[in-house]
């Protein structure tokens, strides 16, 4: 494709998904260490548990000192979960399409934050708030020769699975 | 200068931190950083600018081994030669 004289149209979509796929058990252990202040485990895709109270900025919840987070008995819903981007690049090219497709998590950021609540009391309380912070656009672009058009579809709606609430 | 650029992926043998050091020493940046995910395998995927030259390096995350970075350099032949002269060396 690259050396052909051709011109051709790649279509490129970003969704944002929030549906319990990557859970803190079964990150690899450089991922994971960015959670290191809030969770804890003993090995990949064993147990985890919250290291401290903690409040979980993106899906508004708080999650209590101990409480275990992503059971390595159901791998497949944990409790607490990284939203990500799914992008798919796509090509047609003599009647095929070919994807081309990843997800890229969102990064995480912890900080000590005086919030009030039923929990915290009115005058409020010091307390980790991690937040997930989308990864930058020109990280997820593919370099592609200056021939190339792409057409950009971004789906911003939040696809959510309440099943691993059930 | 962006009709002259060519596309170039390479995966090396060298360490992630001497690609990062060959990189810089050429004039490129990091200018970005992301986890992703594809055919179930974790990846870091770092982005280097240098004026309108970019290059993504990719290395995979976990138990893998060896650990090979795959570097897509869309840049000048000089540039591409450049840099599979210090990699590969």
């Amino acid at each position: 494709m690259i050396e052909s004289s051709e011109r051709f149209l790649v279509n490129r979509k970003i969704s944002l998904h929030d549906d319990a796929r990557y859970g803190p058990s079964t990150l690899p252990d450089v991922e994971f260490e960015k959670y290191a202040a809030l969770l804890f485990r003993k090995s990949i895709r064993s147990a985890v548990f919250s290291r401290t109270p903690f409040i979980d900025d993106f899906h508004k919840r708080m999650y209590d000192q101990g409480e275990n987070l992503h059971s390595s008995s159901n791998l497949n819903f944990p409790r607490f979960s990284i939203p990500y981007y799914s992008v798919e690049y796509s090509i047609n090219l003599w009647g095929g399409t070919y994807f081309f497709s990843f997800d890229a998590l969102f990064n995480s950021e912890i900080r000590m934050e005086k919030r009030k609540g039923k929990l915290l009391g009115k005058e409020g309380s010091l307390i980790h708030v991690l937040r997930f912070k989308p990864p930058a656009e020109n990280v997820l672009n593919i370099n592609l020769p200056k021939e190339v058009m792409v057409f950009d579809v971004k789906n911003m709606v939040k696809v959510i699975d309440y099943t691993s609430n059930l | 200068m962006r009709h002259n650029q060519q596309l170039k992926s390479i995966f090396v043998y060298a360490p992630i931190e001497e690609v990062e050091a060959n990189l810089s020493e050429i004039g490129f940046q990091c200018v970005g950083s992301s986890t992703i995910v594809a055919d179930g395998k974790f990846w870091k995927k770092m982005l280097y600018v240098n004026k309108e030259e970019t290059i993504s390096v990719s290395e995979e995350i976990g138990d893998a081994y060896p650990k090979d970075p795959v570097i897509t350099i869309c840049g000048s032949n000089h540039t591409i030669s450049s840099i599979i002269d210090r990699v590969k060396n």
